[in-house]
């Protein structure tokens, strides 16, 4: 196992790099220059050329690339263009409020999804299988980024129930120990500070995990369905056991590789989907953060972000290989 | 009966919830929330040009003065007055206010303080307010309380490049801590607010330093300026008391505002010049017929109505009221007026009929920005023209427009509150690629305007270059948007049109 979570680990390597080479040259040949759009729109032209030379944009792509790939492997991702603070630094202030809206987000699509579809698919065609296929169908084919302003509109507009946008209240929390809002004020203790940092992530956590819920509740609901019919879920109930031990004891655990397997693409998925939904909710997280660096062409602060997201798509296929063999004691790695 | 029971629970929990958890709002302790479009990128008072970030940077640091709309005139903030000497009109002298105490440790304001930003200004890496003092070629201080600056040639605008751009950091922070510490850690000035805190892409907190002499008790005790780019949010977040003040509320969400009882919607007319460029370096723009045709086959005042719901300012001269040097006599003589039937005939006799032009337009940047293109690609063609709309991605536009590679465009100038430097940016030779026009009558009545210090002089001169900019129409200038703000009745406040939100206008009820 553990030769092969280091080949794993090891093979990643040249797809970060081939990553990093395409993202550099793709935000490089884009139209758009980082001077023109970050200065002033009074600005002269000698100030956008300083700006160039400054920021190394007079230099031909490769040694750029060059300069970035080297500097990179020592744990410099350079320094943005317009925040002029390292990249590194800004990824790891901005990450924990991403991680956290797609952990809230999983909760919700794993919380309400999972049971709705080992339901469905244990009572098909019955009126909870219809419930679950509607949220089902809802899920999938709803766009986050409407389906976000539909929840400003209704709950925080009309409702007045929940806040429309940011992280947290002003003055509530204390200082940050994890950058994790929520998880810091349960450490302090402090509990109306959890509460806020509740209140503030239900809205786009429901908006980024509404369309993976739909389809957690789709994957498992079929999965369940195919168990039900095996032989050992009669052999089950031959037993005696009661249905819901057969459901939830037997069928389930067997329904989970697909069920698991999903939850892994869609965590790749839910990440680029933060990136809309953070800029709908003003949520202070690396995906608006990405928005913004595309948007004034910020060529260190792409690179970065996208190496991270890919980095943590990376480490959360992995994790899923993982765990696919503590659960079904089949699976053998090597083998 | 078990399921009922597990939604009875979880119908109870969201009720204790939504009890518990309620929306923040404005507190007793005066504190008001501001929803912002814009957002500083930096610590550094010098690392942005923005026109939110000057506002609030001057409130904290404090800078020369600001430009005041009611009186439409200059006042002093850190300097008393101000006075260009009579012999030499490239020497500024500055005398700053004696005694002011710098915010946490009481340290007075001196004239090195004032040399020390204009270095800084100049010379920091991460500046990217450098424009503001290309007119400057010296600071140095006279004396304690006197400063005075030498620019390169004659500059009458000087104040609309210095005031309230240039923030007034310390010296002695800056040489003790470095840049980056003083910036962070001693964020300390002689504004009426003291910076609390910065979250980039959240929020950023000023609270208000009571012992400041610009500080008055009904002004706000804490001023939270919360980023919110999304209109819909905005206009929420007023209605359900989250913000108490929402900047840049589009036309068609107007009505939200206006129908709320908590709320009321206050226009103010903006700064920023709207207008179709049309560059004579490219072809058929280089006929000047073509440009004074299509200036005729716009319907401005349909789009008014129609597309921007009336409110926006149609401009018949290159400026409108309120900024420096309007003349309303001088404007009524430049008017264009709507005339398909001219501009048709225009376009015939010069044998341009069925020409393609191609307009260019951001999308999303400017109020209604697509629907007014769109709307004048039919005007176009009804003169004969064969019009299309391309619509690049602003960062591609943009790139372009300052290279001077699109023929035509649709775009707005904002700030433009003394109206030199705009138009030299614009219309001079060597201002800019953007336009790619050359006039030397122009250019010299720009250099004049700018070497002219008798305030009716110059204005004077400021329209005959106007008026010769309009007899070439390289531009044909459009409306200014009328800014709208959603502002809770618990507040009075009259927005500025530059954009910029002072403290010291919001009185808390």
């Amino acid at each position: 196992m553990f030769q092969y979570i280091a080949r794993r680990i090891f093979g990643t390597i040249p797809v970060i790099i081939l990553i990093s080479m395409l993202v550099f040259m793709l935000v490089q040949f884009a139209p758009g220059d980082p001077a023109d759009l970050l200065l002033s729109d009074e600005a002269t032209t000698e100030d956008i050329e300083a700006a160039r030379e400054r920021w190394g944009l007079n230099q031909p792509v490769y040694v750029q690339y060059w300069k970035f790939l080297t500097a990179a492997l020592q744990g410099d991702l350079g320094t943005s263009f317009r925040y002029a603070d390292p990249v590194l630094l800004m990824i790891g202030d901005r990450l924990p409020a991403t991680i956290e809206l797609a952990f809230f987000a999983i909760l919700i699509a794993i919380v309400f999804g999972v049971p709705l579809g080992v339901w469905a698919g244990a009572r098909p065609n019955s009126w909870i299988d219809n419930v679950g296929s509607f949220f089902g169908f809802f899920g999938i084919s709803m766009p986050s980024f409407w389906f976000g302003i539909m929840l400003i509109l209704i709950v925080s507009g009309f409702l007045n129930l929940l806040p429309s946008a940011g992280r947290n209240t002003y003055g509530i929390a204390d200082d940050p120990i994890t950058g994790f809002y929520i998880l810091d004020s349960i450490l302090y203790w402090n509990w109306k500070a959890v509460l806020d940092g509740l209140s503030f992530i239900i809205l786009p956590a429901i908006a980024l995990g509404t369309n993976m819920l739909g389809i957690l509740m789709r994957v498992t609901r079929s999965s369940v369905l195919e168990v039900m019919h095996e032989d050992m879920v009669r052999t089950a109930r031959a037993k005696g056991l009661s249905e819901h031990k057969v459901l939830w004891r037997h069928a389930f655990r067997n329904a989970l590789i697909p069920i698991i397997t999903v939850v892994g693409l869609e965590l790749g998925t839910l990440l680029s989907g933060s990136i809309i939904v953070e800029t709908v909710f003003s949520w202070p997280g690396s995906g608006s953060l990405l928005i913004e660096a595309i948007n004034s062409r910020d060529y260190p602060l792409i690179t970065g972000t996208v190496l991270a997201y890919t980095l943590m798509f990376v480490i959360i296929n992995l994790t899923i290989d993982i765990i696919y063999a503590a659960i079904d004691p089949r699976i053998r790695f090597g083998n | 009966m078990r399921m009922t029971k597990k939604i009875s629970a979880a119908v109870a929990v969201s009720v204790l919830l939504s009890g518990v958890i309620s929306v923040p709002s404005a507190s007793a302790q005066k504190r008001i929330s501001i929803g912002a479009t814009e957002t500083i990128s930096s610590h550094n008072p010098h690392g942005d040009s923005i026109s939110m970030g000057y506002g609030i940077w001057c409130q904290v640091y404090g800078c020369l003065g600001y430009f005041d709309f009611a009186s439409g005139s200059y006042k002093g903030m850190l300097a008393e007055k101000w006075e260009v000497d009579a012999k030499d009109p490239n020497v500024w002298t500055f005398y700053l206010r004696k005694g002011l105490k710098r915010q946490n440790d009481g340290k007075e304001l001196t004239s090195a303080d004032v040399v020390h930003s204009f270095w800084r200004m100049k010379n920091d890496k991460q500046s990217r307010q450098t424009q503001n003092v290309k007119h400057v070629a010296k600071a140095e201080a006279l004396d304690k309380y006197t400063v005075r600056v030498t620019t390169k040639k004659p500059t009458a605008p000087l104040l609309e490049f210095l005031f309230d751009r240039v923030m007034i950091t310390s010296k002695d922070l800056y040489d003790k801590h470095g840049a980056r510490n003083a910036d962070r850690k001693f964020p300390w000035g002689w504004g009426p607010y003291k910076l609390k805190q910065i979250d980039i892409g959240q929020r950023i907190v000023l609270e208000k330093d009571a012992s400041n002499p610009w500080a008055k008790s009904t002004m706000p005790d804490e001023l939270i300026f919360r980023v919110m780019r999304e209109s819909e949010q905005r206009v929420t977040a007023l209605l359900n008391n989250e913000i108490q003040i929402a900047q840049f509320i589009p036309p068609h969400l107007a009505s939200r505002i206006s129908k709320d009882k908590g709320a009321d919607l206050v226009p103010t007319s903006s700064v920023e010049l709207m207008f179709l460029a049309m560059s004579p370096k490219f072809k058929p723009w280089d006929n000047p017929v073509l440009r004074k045709a299509v200036c005729h086959a716009i319907n401005r005042d349909g789009i008014i109505k129609a597309i921007l719901k009336g409110q926006a300012q149609r401009l018949d001269a290159p400026i409108g009221p309120g900024q420096y040097g309007y003349d309303p006599k001088a404007a009524a003589a430049m008017k264009i007026d709507y005339n398909v039937a001219k501009a048709k005939a225009m376009i015939e006799k010069a044998g341009l009929k069925g020409t393609k032009v191609a307009l260019s337009t951001p999308v999303g940047r400017y109020v209604n920005d697509k629907q007014v293109t769109e709307s004048m690609i039919p005007m176009l063609k009804a003169i004969g023209l064969d019009a299309t709309l391309k619509t690049p991605e602003w960062p591609t536009l943009w790139a372009n427009v300052q290279k001077g590679k699109v023929p035509f465009f649709y775009m707005g100038r904002g700030g433009v509150v003394d109206p030199s430097p705009a138009f030299a940016q614009y219309f001079e030779t060597g201002g800019s690629p953007r336009i790619g026009f050359s006039s030397a009558k122009v250019d010299s009545l720009l250099q004049k305007e700018r070497a002219t210090f008798d305030p009716e002089a110059r204005k004077k001169v400021i329209n005959e270059a106007f008026a010769e900019i309009v007899k070439a129409q390289p531009a044909c200038f459009m409306w200014r948007h009328k800014l709208l703000y959603g502002i809770s009745k618990k507040v009075a406040y009259k927005p500025t049109p530059t954009g910029r939100i002072w403290g010291s206008d919001i009185v808390v009820k």
